[in-house]
């Protein structure tokens, strides 16, 4: 049994599986070269794990794509402390849904990759963040979790090994902010979920002050096939820089939305007319969102570009998480961009008075844009908003916020134009 | 939805037409089956399904089960207040919302102050700070879903249900809100019932979905 809907120009490295739910058990993961990785882990130093990993390119694919490998190295050779790995399973970037399918179909394969990367930092125990809503996906994740134990994958003595692996599943409650990797490690120690000031950087004092990585669900499943089959065999997909293949999530106005594995560098025009099957009959394409929400949107003229890192930097905007959002000539920008700061504007923290103030003064102009009662020099101030919002707080979700708004107003001001004349028509006298 | 049989476009990325899978397969529940009251393995035991059974009114909440949950789960972390996010967890799940007496039993156990377990507890979504409906239906309305119609559904859930927004209807059965991003973007409109998600629901479903909840 496959996924029902499969294109050719797909790889299928970590969703091969999806929709086989034999996969999920353990014996069918078995059957599937499940837990070969771990056991091959265990025969190598952690140091060579490493060193694999960063043969293989691998960056992490949780919207920041900082190199896997290098990651880890910054974690201390010789444990005199507590290690931890955290796998991030938050996915609540606006856009996002592919570790909901890696978890619910494959819960092996991320608890083989948390294994493997836990060991691979000389961590003992791994905690999964997984969001909040995601019961679903947890109480899968639970069970696998549970048979990995029975089974000795992970335990006191993992395989045989004499080598401890421990690995927890801790939920969220409901805080986008908690994906930030410090604001996640304050919400496990049963704190707020505030970001952290770094330095000092979670590899010196992360979860309960001890050196820690946090890596992304994607990035842990990679791992898995990466130990497999070594960093080179990885490194024939993608680019030079962007290496491996990659999900992207696919939403909003295409004909086939879903989740599609493709080499990194793959084209993007193609991606999404061809295979996600494009627009809706006499539909066009408009804008793009090519990372989740928090990454400047794209129009339609730039969607000649690969899917790799580098290249969507090129056309100013980010791969991010690959949370491709695609909006048609129906879409209403100025609504959309409202919609997205409004969520930053409930999702701000507050620590940093530009985001706190910044996200909710934005969500205002543009509310009353968005109603007709806008002018030139709204614009003016979100953009100047914006500008003081990025690059000046704690943590990256103020810069996330002003991405929808300084982009939209680059590439589709006239947009907004059109909501002031609609002032023009509705209230002559004002501008009298 | 809810039949059992072939199921069209269950909340399964990358399928537009028929297809042969179970709904139980597809969500994985023929695979989890029931999850044991206390918690099954510690390495889990934070983890349990929204329970939508009544709740117990009064009475102290860190009793039976779970409180063999709740000691489970404080040997996964380095200290008690690590456990306090699975300890809210356990806390809602037996009341169905966190009262500021359950928030001080939680303190109590946890060794912490209740104003400092408050404040925690209220910078997360999730736990309802006052009763909510028997059902929570949680219809998401960011980006994703918006573009798809995301509005729409919320509207046509607050008239099936004769709420406002965040009210308990009268029958004390439905709570309906908006939500964020609940991360199944690519089955619009996503609503969150509890502990389960409705994927591609469309307006005119919400009477159905209700029916089948009563």
């Amino acid at each position: 049994m496959a996924y029902p809907y499969q294109h050719p120009s797909e790889v299928r490295v970590l969703s091969e599986y999806f929709g086989d739910p034999e996969a999920r058990t353990l014996k069918g993961w078995e059957a599937r070269g499940g837990y070969k990785a771990l056991r091959k882990a265990l025969g190598m130093s952690p140091a060579d794990i490493v060193n694999e990993v960063k043969t293989s390119g691998l960056r992490g694919r949780g919207g920041a794509g900082f190199p896997t490998g290098v990651k880890w190295s910054f974690m201390p050779k010789e444990p005199t402390r507590q290690h931890y790995l955290v796998c991030n399973a938050d996915e609540s970037e606006p856009g996002t849904f592919k570790d909901r399918e890696l978890i619910r179909w494959t819960p092996h394969q991320l608890i083989e990759g948390c294994l493997i990367g836990a060991y691979a930092i000389r961590a003992t125990h791994c905690y999964i963040y997984i969001r909040g809503e995601f019961f679903e996906p947890a109480q899968i994740l639970a069970k696998a979790i549970e048979e990995a134990y029975a089974a000795g994958y992970a335990g006191k003595d993992v395989m045989g090994s004499g080598q401890e692996l421990h690995v927890t599943l801790h939920l969220g409650a409901g805080a986008y902010i908690c994906g930030e990797e410090t604001a996640m490690m304050n919400s496990i120690e049963g704190r707020r979920g505030e970001p952290r000031v770094k330095p000092p950087f979670p590899a010196v004092a992360g979860v309960f002050g001890k050196p820690t990585t946090i890596n992304n669900v994607e990035t842990l499943c990679s791992v898995t096939h990466i130990v497999n089959n070594g960093g080179e065999w990885y490194r024939q997909w993608g680019t030079e820089k962007s290496t491996g293949t990659k999900l992207f999530c696919v939403s909003g106005h295409v004909r086939r939305p879903g989740n599609y594995e493709v080499p990194m560098g793959f084209n993007f025009r193609e991606f999404i007319h061809d295979i996600c099957g494009g627009p809706h009959e006499g539909r066009e394409v408009r804008a793009v969102i090519p990372g989740g929400s928090s990454v400047p949107m794209m129009s339609a003229d730039d969607l000649d570009v690969g899917m790799d890192y580098e290249a969507f930097v090129s056309v100013g905007t980010m791969l991010g998480a690959g949370s491709v959002i695609v909006m048609d000539d129906t879409a209403d920008i100025v609504k959309q961009v409202r919609r997205m700061v409004e969520f930053y504007a409930h999702e701000s923290c507050g620590q940093c008075s530009q985001c706190r103030e910044g996200t909710a003064w934005a969500t205002k102009i543009l509310r009353r844009i968005e109603r007709g009662g806008g002018t030139e020099a709204d614009l003016t101030t979100l953009v100047d908003i914006s500008n003081n919002m990025a690059g000046k707080t704690i943590c990256v979700l103020s810069d996330a916020a002003a991405a929808p708004i300084l982009s939209s107003i680059g590439k589709f001001r006239g947009d907004y134009q059109a909501r002031f004349q609609l002032e023009e028509k509705l209230m002559p006298a004002r501008r009298a | 939805m809810g039949d059992g049989g072939v199921q069209k476009n269950p909340g399964f990325a990358g399928i537009t037409g028929d297809f042969n899978l179970t709904e139980a397969e597809v969500r994985g529940t023929d695979y989890v089956g029931q999850r044991p009251l206390d918690g099954g393995h510690p390495a889990v035991a934070g983890t349990m399904p929204y329970q939508v059974p009544p709740k117990a009114v009064d009475g102290p909440i860190f009793v039976g089960p779970f409180e063999e949950r709740l000691e489970k789960v404080l040997t996964r972390y380095e200290d008690r207040r690590g456990a306090l996010l699975p300890a809210l967890g356990i806390a809602h799940e037996a009341r169905g919302y966190l009262s500021p007496e359950a928030m001080e039993e939680v303190a109590e156990r946890l060794q912490l102050a209740p104003a400092y377990v408050r404040g925690v507890a209220t910078f997360y979504t999730m736990y309802n700070l006052r009763p909510v409906g028997r059902h929570l239906i949680q219809v998401c309305t960011n980006i994703s879903c918006n573009l798809c119609g995301g509005e729409d559904v919320l509207q046509a859930f607050l008239q099936a249900t004769g709420t406002g927004m965040g009210e308990v209807s009268a029958d004390g059965q439905f709570t309906v809100i908006e939500v964020e991003c609940l991360g199944a973007c690519g089955f619009p409109t996503v609503v969150q019932i509890n502990d389960r998600f409705f994927e591609n629901v469309q307006p005119a479903d919400a009477g159905r979905i209700l029916e089948e909840l009563r």
